[in-house]
């Protein structure tokens, strides 16, 4: 390990040139001669019957190529995990953003003109907006075919007893915290190309983080167009970025596909700002009552929570994200008695998505909120408590995770450390410090029935090397860690590796870029590709060399005897001899690589992850007592990652991961008022700005995971998890107010600053 | 998007000329508004009339008082050191409002002629007592920026009429203005509520002001103030602006009629603060909420009077202390 | 009805046909395939769309066409020069400044009317010169980074 030439260093991404210079292209940016443009028409009102819907006079606007709606769809077709979200409305509309009818046309504006021109008629209906409502008996029901609104997604966790647990308490509180809507805000709003061939098959220019179950998911919708047995392939573009925004396939893209068909040319459609804000899926918001006891000496003794999702009006993964929720709350910390109930409950609001963290914001900002009111309660020192119930390698968690590597205490001290906590501590002045830590998954997380990855390694004749993975970049710089990875295993430089990731017609299978999983499974992919094409190379180099290949080594492209120095060969040179001979061969290799976790059990019991990541967030911050303002001094964001197989990239995580949990914590709503967005644009939905950043100093703590490649685990979604509860104990150790409620607005404060002072 | 023909003219009469000529025509200056207004097809005029290439609408002038052309960009504000001086509030304002690249196009004219609650450059032009030289097709008229507004979008220009420029007095040496804008984020945002003073103090105690340094410090404002009580400081003169708590951009005259004449007490101060306050008319909405914004009044208006006598104190000190306000 | 208009656009004359409803953004990626400029808002509320016109950053996405006539144009296509990139795009992408990099092009285009204008800017100077500049990815503290380095090294 010591050794390390490539992995372990600060490597600018490898596709920042392109990106840098303009000359990346984006969905945006993807022409095909004879593109037409795709709009959608959505609903107008929440929840509302549609009387008429009349297109007539939109098809009669030259220019114009095809206008659908539902009856053009496909009849009972369905997208998302549950099957309940038709992608062209018909009969009645159930949230502001049903699609209900679309227009191809030569160029956008006519496509847009066209929208105005279709005429519809709806009866209003009344709405259902709050989750508590719509749980109650005899509240309307959304989906008049269920007989519930709580969806039938019966989450429950039960680890040990916790009545018992509760009886036996030193301390006990129990508090509901609840968290907002935030959407993802990618700078490159969402879009996609559907273009068919003359055979029917379907071309996908896509943005999406999940092209091998996009792909599967569009195979199913020819089917359902009566296309069967019919190839799709998806070309993602360079993704604008994802955060989770594309986990999942939606209305538009079916929309585009059925244009594509109707006019038998490519159809292109982009969403303009407001859609993206409207028309995609948040980050859901929840309601969450919770319960935490300790014993005297400060031992956690158990842990309850109960949850509402507010899930709107139709299912996406938001919906499964209790499943990661239970990660944090079961094994955040060590506690022996975890119970957890969650419900995700239709309402007539904005459908729910992935998000980074996927539920784990939520989930951590009720637990580490409630722990800093347990440390008031029994006396302690809300560090020192974590400290005594901190996470530990080889442990195995109420919910029977294995933890492998865990750098949780030395986040901690790093915390203690770095923001002076003893002498910051308590000091009443209207200035304060806190903290929070985080779980999270670190080595893969077995959510479908494979959580694999493949890797192709070809090797041309000059030495140089092209990886064909099926990771999707996101910004993150996955890229750039595998093509490492290759060349550090190989033993070539990293300008030598070219990787390519974008094309399923060439790329390998992966089950997408979510779960901060990545670094650790599609780097495992790649490094045992490339220790099997290195393997190839020696084998045939030491024929060349007439040496033994055990013998052989490779550095910076050279070939050589570790026995005899004279005996060397440049790559290039044997793999030219290795191919133009009789019998020749390319050198070739592939790998595919799945982690040895475990999807849960029927009682949500499994080792889901490989490795768990963990981290700890400390905060200082003063808070104006007459505005309410609260300005971040200093910021501490301690990860433990196993191994930065590039702090460059590593850190650039944590920065944006941080500012964007900072957004979370302090400003970032999507206000909606009975179904209607009011805020869907940047001016009043406010992502922080460069004004905005507080000084942050990223940790990286290194544990050596024995799974993660060279020792990696992920930290993709860790940079945001304990943001906000990190903040909001800050600002309770400044003022003495503990905001339950995110986003921590000035108002909010000063509020509670005046009841305080009643 | 509708089409839309665009015009050029090169003088103040041209663009009048045009402008009664042509139907639905529509001024455009920076275009950082109008431009986002016909994108979101919420206007949709058949012609626009450009005023950015009138050099005369450009001009700023600092002879006498101080003249702005309605064309003159917030960044052309910004860097003139003049105005920085003697005039603050104007840059306190131009330099945060949007961000970078809308202040190098927008105009100090079209943020006035939008006539948004939440205009940033109003507050200050109403404290600074700034007038508007309106000229229209043959006659021309100086109105008080008081009453150029007469509601949200809505004006004293007619059909034909071309704000020129502001017109500003100059102002008694121990004169000091501010303009502060409470916002969620430190940049691109418009303002929750937007506070502007202009003070000018007569020093009752004798010549030198002994507490110059107290703005250096990170004192609470009540502090602050506690010790200006014994320097005797008698406020003169004073104009208090809001923006974003009615319908237009206002003055409040009882809390300006109750200040002026006194000795500056923490305690007079307060009162300013909830006299202001009552003078206001704050609605909920996305951005902020009513009681919220009422209360800030009280708060704004005392850092802003405070921030304004400052500037007065120490009028070389370009850097303030970092403080929350 | 269609204009004809001339202006350089990154160190070349062009002359071009333009509808006057147009915007410079629609130009520059629709007409003229500079797709380098992004538009990620459509409004001037996220800088996407930045190129600098007489010296001075803009966002083109509400900067109507006819006014580009005689002015003098850079977008993240001229930066580059005798196939070396600037030093702001080698600084952007050796200190961690792009990640998904939607951004990029006009916070380099930002930076560059920044750096253009004073040699030696502040950190202040920096946030502010990118404040209309947004992006999800990075948390700006590298791009802070970036810019201060090209600053520093001349």
């Amino acid at each position: 390990m010591d050794n390390l030439k490539v992995v372990g260093k600060k490597i600018p991404k490898i596709d920042a040139p392109l990106k840098a210079t303009g000359a990346a292209l984006y969905i945006q940016d993807v022409k095909i001669p004879g593109m037409l443009h795709g709009k959608i028409l959505y609903s107008q009102y929440p929840h509302a019957r549609i009387i008429k819907l009349d297109t007539s006079k939109a098809e009669k606007l030259p220019g114009v190529r095809a206008v659908v709606t539902a009856k053009d769809m496909p009849p009972n077709f369905r997208i998302g995990i549950m099957k309940d979200n038709p992608p062209l409305k018909s009969g009645k509309v159930l949230s502001i953003r049903d699609e209900i009818a679309a227009v191809a046309a030569t160029t956008p504006e006519i496509a847009e003109e066209a929208l105005s021109l279709i005429e519809v008629e709806y009866e209003e209906l009344p709405g259902i907006f709050d989750p508590l409502e719509a749980m109650k008996e005899g509240a309307m029901l959304i989906h008049e075919e269920a007989k519930s609104n709580i969806l039938k997604m019966p989450w429950r966790l039960i680890c040990g007893d916790v009545e018992k647990a509760k009886q036996e308490s030193a301390y006990i509180v129990e508090d509901t915290f609840s968290t907002q809507w935030v959407t993802h805000c990618c700078l490159g709003t969402s879009g996609c190309v559907a273009h068919f061939d003359m055979h029917n098959n379907l071309t996908m220019y896509s943005n999406t983080q999940i092209p091998s179950l996009a792909q599967n998911d569009f195979v199913e919708a020819l089917n359902a167009f009566g296309l069967k047995n019919r190839r799709v392939r998806i070309i993602q573009a360079v993704i604008g970025g994802g955060f989770g925004s594309k986990l999942d396939t939606y209305a538009y893209e079916y929309i585009a596909i059925l244009l594509a068909l109707k006019t038998r040319k490519p159809v292109k459609i982009i969403f303009t700002r407001e859609e993206e804000f409207f028309a995609t899926s948040p980050r859901q918001c929840t309601i969450t009552k919770i319960s935490h006891g300790c014993d005297k000496d400060g031992r956690l003794t158990f842990r309850d929570v109960e949850m509402v999702l507010d899930n709107g009006a139709y299912t996406s993964w938001g919906a499964t994200t209790p499943s990661v929720m239970m990660l944090p709350i079961s094994s955040l910390y060590k506690v022996p008695n975890v119970r957890y109930i969650a419900k995700c409950v239709y309402t007539n609001n904005t459908y729910c998505q992935a998000m980074r963290g996927y539920g784990n914001p939520q989930a951590t900002f009720a637990i580490e909120s409630s722990l800093d009111q347990l440390a008031e309660k029994a006396g302690i020192d809300p560090l020192e408590l974590r400290r005594i119930n901190a996470n530990e390698p080889g442990e195995i968690t109420p919910q029977r995770f294995k933890i492998t590597s865990c750098g949780m205490k030395e986040c901690i001290e790093e915390v203690y450390k770095r923001l002076n906590w003893k002498e910051k501590r308590g000091k009443d002045n209207g200035r304060g410090v806190g903290m929070a830590s985080l779980i999270h998954v670190g080595g893969g997380a077995r959510v479908y029935k494979s959580d694999g990855c493949g890797t192709i390694i070809k090797m041309d004749d000059f030495g140089k090397v092209d990886v064909f993975t099926g990771a999707s970049d996101i910004g993150q710089g996955s890229d750039t860690v595998i093509a490492q990875i290759v060349a550090e295993v190989i033993g070539i430089p990293i300008e030598d590796v070219n990787v390519i990731n974008n094309d399923t017609d060439i790329c390998p299978w992966d089950v997408g870029v979510h779960a901060s999983r990545t670094t650790f499974v599609a780097g495992n992919a790649a490094l045992g590709a490339a220790r099997k094409i290195r393997e190839q190379i020696l084998e045939a180099a030491g024929k060349i060399l007439d040496e033994d290949p055990a013998d052989l080594d490779i550095k910076d492209g050279m070939v050589f005897s570790t026995k005899n120095k004279e005996k060397s060969t440049p790559l290039g040179k044997a793999l030219r001899k290795i191919h133009y001979t009789l019998g020749g061969k390319m050198l070739m290799a592939e790998y595919f690589y799945d982690p040895a976790n475990e999807n849960f059990d029927k009682e949500f019991k499994g080792n889901l992850s490989v490795s768990y990541a963990y981290g700890a967030h400390g905060v200082e911050v003063e808070v104006d007592r007459e505005t309410g303002k609260v300005k971040i001094l200093n910021y501490v964001a301690a990860h433990d990652v196993g191994k930065a197989i590039n702090p460059l990239l590593l850190e650039g995580q944590i920065y944006g991961g941080g500012l964007q949990g900072i957004g979370y914590a302090l400003g970032e709503k999507m206000v909606y008022q009975n179904g209607r967005l009011m805020n869907g644009n940047f001016l009043d939905y406010k992502i922080p700005t460069a004004k905005d950043v507080p000084p942050i100093q990223p940790v990286i703590v290194e544990t050596d995971e024995k799974d993660g490649p060279f020792g990696a685990k992920g930290i993709g979604e860790p940079g945001l998890v304990p943001t906000a509860p990190a903040i909001a104990n800050a600002i309770y150790d400044a003022i003495g107010v503990r905001i339950k409620d995110l986003p921590i607005t000035p108002e909010k404060i000063l509020a509670a600053l005046k009841a305080k002072d009643k | 998007m509708r089409g839309f023909e665009y015009y050029k003219p090169k003088t103040v009469k041209e663009a009048i000329e045009l402008m009664v000529s042509l139907e639905n025509a529509k001024f455009i200056a920076g275009g950082t508004d109008i431009m986002v207004l016909i994108r979101q097809k919420k206007i949709s005029p058949q012609s626009v009339v450009s005023l950015r290439n009138i050099p005369e609408l450009a001009e700023i002038d600092t002879k006498d008082g101080l003249r702005i052309g309605s064309c003159v960009t917030h960044n052309d504000i910004d860097k003139n050191e003049y105005i920085k001086k003697y005039y603050s509030a104007l840059t306190d304002a131009t330099s945060q409002l949007g961000s970078r690249q809308i202040r190098n196009v927008a105009t100090i004219g079209g943020n006035i002629c939008n006539a948004a609650p939440s205009a940033d450059t109003a507050c200050p032009l109403l404290v600074l007592d700034a007038k508007a030289v309106i000229i229209g097709q043959d006659s021309s008229r100086e109105v008080d920026l008081d009453e150029f507004f007469l509601g949200p979008g809505k004006t004293v220009l007619s059909r034909g009429e071309i704000l020129k420029e502001f017109i500003m007095p100059r102002f008694n040496e121990n004169t000091g203005s501010s303009y502060i804008k409470h916002t969620r984020r430190e940049a691109m945002d418009l303002p929750i509520l937007g506070v502007a003073t202009r003070i000018t103090i007569s020093i009752t105690s004798g010549n030198e002001v002994r507490c110059r340094d107290m703005f250096c410090t990170i004192d609470s404002i009540s502090n602050i103030l506690e010790r200006l009580k014994d320097e005797g400081l008698r406020c003169e003169d004073v104009r208090i602006a809001m923006g974003v708590v009615a319908p237009r951009p206002i003055r409040a005259k009882k809390a300006e009629a109750a200040l002026k004449g006194k000795i500056v007490t923490p305690e007079l101060f307060e009162e300013i603060g909830e006299i202001a306050a009552s003078e206001a008319q704050p609605r909920d909405s996305v951005r902020g909420e009513a009681w919220y914004r009422r209360e800030m009044i009280k708060v704004l208006v005392k850092r802003s009077l405070a921030k304004s006598m400052d500037r007065v104190i120490r009028p070389d000190e370009a850097i303030y202390p970092e403080r929350l306000w | 009805m269609k204009k004809e208009i001339t202006f350089n656009l990154n160190n070349e004359e062009t002359t071009v046909e333009v509808d006057p409803k147009w915007t410079l953004l629609y130009l520059l990626r629709e007409v003229l395939n500079l797709t380098g400029t992004k538009e990620g808002c459509g409004y001037g509320e996220c800088g996407a769309c930045t190129v600098i016109i007489d010296g001075k950053a803009v966002n083109s996405c509400i900067f109507p066409v006819l006014e580009a006539e005689g002015k003098n144009i850079i977008t993240i296509e001229g930066l580059a020069k005798d196939g070396q990139m600037h030093p702001l795009q080698k600084a952007f992408i050796e200190k961690g400044a792009v990640q998904c990099g939607f951004c990029t092009p006009g916070m380099i285009m930002s930076a560059k009317a920044l750096l253009d204008e004073k040699k030696n800017p502040t950190d202040e100077d920096i946030k502010e010169a990118i404040e209309g500049n947004l992006c999800r990815c990075t948390g700006y503290v590298m791009i802070i980074d970036a810019i201060k380095s090209v600053a520093a090294g001349r």
